[in-house]
């Protein structure tokens, strides 16, 4: 889950109306963005091409279009530079106007399939020969409970714990050693409140960020958040209670936790970068993509290692990722067409050499990040030739990931909560957050009303 | 059955007139009144956009009215107007009474009241809550320890959140309504202030006496838009806390976005969203019916 939001028109102190409440869809003829010609062409939208700043990304985006005109000359590919926005998506199903091929976050592919707002592509997938190349933990990510196939996962990560190896050399602990552990993690953010007078740890709240970590948390010692089926909240468990107690205690106890208990992922890191948080969790590529290229932090200072773990822990850790879906309302032929340019786009690099390092010389030349450790999309194997494709390539510090690294082959992804997983979080934002500001807070009692609250969800939600 | 007067309508219709209007209403109903029925369509409805919707009666009116957050947002809003109302309110008047009261450099003043409302709202939020910053070392709380107080933790507790966000709304919006007095008091005939100065009337007796009343009627419609504003306050919320901590700042818009974009529920926004603009409407019309008697009476 990303939610970077945009800006939103002012419903003014001193004016507004109450049609503006209303006015909250527009009208728009249905259709679906591709169409198939006489002469038998079919035309099929993109999403994602990378916007005008990103001036190499899309020279790279447009030059692979065309390679795929050649290569496929019965396909015309569209491109758009529509992504994922929580705020338009809702209206570019309504209008017709979703790209055929979009990427959305892992977090909303479960909403999208019980809605019915993504094509069913499990026999497209296994035409172009692309279902059993896939890696298998991260497809169940996009199975319905039907067991049909809704998206093709593509850059899957597991969160990871980041810290700040400058604040933790001026605290006396070893950078080359971060906590494995919730007891270490307050152990360590105690002396880091302690000797550099800066946060410890901190935590995202807000905008729903705040359930997403709680979730990492959660699993991290073994709990759950909802029945497998998502139709019960199980997250009053002693999982959830003990992460809460950490943080609880780190904040009123320890007070290790600074002042601000209201980030979201851009503030956090923000913060991160500019030396007032020792560890936070977040997702590898997006926080140190903003860390580093966005607020300036000296790449040698930033510190990536795996979620702690707590009593309970299964080796189990919260994947997130992209999927690449296929508009609902595209055609057979359009969705033939819009899995051959995923398995061309987004997985050719796995297995070509050329692909693999133009992708990651384009992404350097923009000043992205290349090599930030993540999961595979394929098979192993695969993957580990990719990555050596490209290691002359890579532009950060990986000596310094390897608490994360050492554990990515052996950890179980365990997947967000399939039913209504922003809902949930939104509940649970709220629950981190009287923890965080009440001092007296009673978690056991907070998450037994929360539980109530997201079941009363959970039975509206479509099924 | 009464006629309408011949007075009261044109005896013929220009159609050249006509013609030049059509595209205009044409855009007007399409733009303002097509959201406007389709939510109210959609409100009695479940839909998905893709595989058309169904209708639902009063289920989407049911599941709001129960969802346990409602009366907190509520309750959210109402505080929210109360103290825009008590503290927001009168600033714009006080200040225009001040300005216009200056012999020189009206203009700049009037211009410095007016900035604010110039910044991009967005822009603006932005850039209080880095002055919000809850450590002792943010921009409002340094000032606050030049005069010896501790700092405040402002947007960070259920119960500065919501006035720290009615500080910036005041802050950003009162120079509209400053604008708008200052063009009433310009009306104020002055001979009333000569009369009540021979009468041995000081500043304050003349504003309470002469000023106000000459500018009620435009205070009158200014409090109910800005009422009818509060009650639909998003951008503040929204920006600066996204309606935490512990829900302190969830307001009826907020629950309406995120019932639409973040749980794609198109039912349950629009059936709240119906909800607040009927409440709105039966409101501005007990106000003016009200309002309307006590002009009359006094």
């Amino acid at each position: 889950m990303t939610t970077f939001r945009h800006a939103h028109t002012r419903t003014t102190l001193f004016g507004g109306t109450a049609a503006l409440a209303l006015a909250l869809t527009a009208c728009g003829a249905p259709s679906s963005g591709g169409s198939a010609s006489g002469d038998g062409t079919v035309t099929i939208t993109v999403g994602d091409r990378p916007s005008a700043d990103q001036a190499a990304a899309r020279a790279f985006f447009d030059r692979r279009v065309q390679e795929f005109h050649q290569a496929h000359p019965g396909i015309r590919i569209e491109p758009s530079e529509t992504v994922w926005d929580v705020q338009t998506f809702q209206a570019n199903v309504a209008g017709g106007t979703l790209p055929d091929v979009i990427k959305v976050p892992f977090t909303e592919i479960q909403s999208l399939i019980a809605r019915r707002q993504v094509a069913d592509i499990t026999d497209e997938l296994k035409a172009v020969g692309l279902a059993d190349q896939l890696n298998p933990q991260t497809l169940k990510i996009v199975q319905g409970r039907d067991g049909r196939i809704y998206g093709v996962p593509v850059l899957p990560y597991a969160i990871g714990l980041f810290y700040n190896r400058a604040l933790f050399e001026k605290a006396g602990l070893d950078p080359a050693k971060p906590p494995r552990t919730w007891d270490e993690v307050r152990t360590a953010a105690k002396a880091i409140a302690e000797k550099t007078g800066q946060a410890g740890y901190a935590q995202m709240t807000t905008e729903n960020t705040g359930g997403w970590m709680l979730t990492a948390q959660s699993y991290s010692m073994g709990g759950s958040i909802e029945s497998e089926d998502g139709s019960k909240a199980t997250f009053d468990d002693a999982a959830t209670r003990n992460a809460l107690t950490y943080l609880k205690q780190m904040r009123w106890e320890d007070d290790s936790m600074g002042t601000n208990f209201l980030y979201n992922m851009n503030d956090i890191a923000k913060d991160f970068a500019a030396g007032k948080i020792g560890m936070f969790l977040s997702v590898p590529s997006a926080a140190y993509q903003a860390a580093v290229t966005n607020f300036g932090m000296a790449k040698e200072d930033v510190g990536l290692t795996a979620v702690p773990t707590g009593p309970g822990n299964d080796n189990r850790v919260l994947s997130g990722g992209s999927v690449e879906i296929v508009n609902p309302k595209a055609s057979p032929a359009e969705k033939a067409a819009a899995l051959k340019w995923i398995r061309f786009f987004d997985l050719h690099k796995y297995i070509d050499q050329e692909a693999a390092v133009a992708d990651a010389k384009a992404t350097a030349q923009d000043g992205g990040a290349v090599g930030i450790p993540r999961l595979s999309p394929v098979a192993p194997e695969t993957f580990e030739r990719y990555e050596s494709w490209i290691a002359g390539h890579v532009n950060v510090p990986l000596e310094n990931f390897t608490g994360y690294t050492g554990d990515l082959a052996t950890v179980q992804l365990k997947t967000e909560p399939v039913r209504s997983a922003q809902e949930v979080y939104a509940v649970l934002d709220t629950v981190l957050q009287k923890v965080l500001t009440d001092k007296d807070a009673d978690i056991a009692a907070l998450l037994a009303e929360a539980v109530a609250t997201v079941d009363a969800k959970l039975a509206r939600a479509p099924r | 059955m009464i006629r309408p007067s011949p007075a009261r309508w044109p005896r013929r219709v220009d159609p050249g007139a006509a013609l030049l209007a059509l595209p205009l209403v044409l855009v007007f109903l399409y733009f303002s009144w097509g959201p406007i029925v389709r939510g109210l369509v959609m409100s009695f409805q479940q839909t998905n956009f893709v595989s058309g919707s169904t209708w639902v009666g009063w289920e989407n009116f049911t599941y709001v009215l129960g969802d346990p957050l409602l009366p907190t947002a509520i309750g959210n809003t109402l505080w929210y107007g109360l103290l825009c109302l008590v503290f927001g309110f009168p600033l714009p008047v006080f200040l225009a009474v001040v300005i216009s009261e200056l012999r020189r450099r009206k203009g700049l003043y009037s211009a410095l009241a007016y900035l604010p409302v110039v910044f991009p709202p967005v822009v603006a939020i932005l850039l209080w809550k880095v002055f919000y910053d809850p450590s002792a070392d943010g921009l409002f709380n340094t000032v606050l320890g030049w005069a010896g107080i501790d700092p405040l933790p402002w947007l960070n507790t259920g119960t500065t959140a919501m006035p720290a966000l009615v500080l910036e709304a005041t802050w950003a919006n009162a120079g509209t309504n400053v604008i708008i007095y200052l063009a009433a008091l310009t009306g104020v005939r002055t001979e009333l202030y000569e009369a009540a100065e021979l009468d041995g009337a000081g500043i304050w007796r003349r504003i309470w006496h002469v000023t106000l009343p000459q500018i009620r009627g435009i205070t009158v419609v200014l409090i109910l838009l800005q009422i009818i504003g509060t009650a639909q306050v998003f951008t503040e919320p929204f920006l600066f806390t996204g309606g935490g901590p512990d829900n302190a700042t969830m307001t009826i818009l907020l629950m309406v976005y995120n019932y639409a974009f973040i749980n794609g529920d198109y039912g349950a926004a629009t059936a709240l969203s119906l909800m607040l603009a009927v409440v709105l409407c039966v409101f501005a019309g007990i106000y003016q019916l009200a309002t309307r008697k006590l002009g009359r009476d006094s």
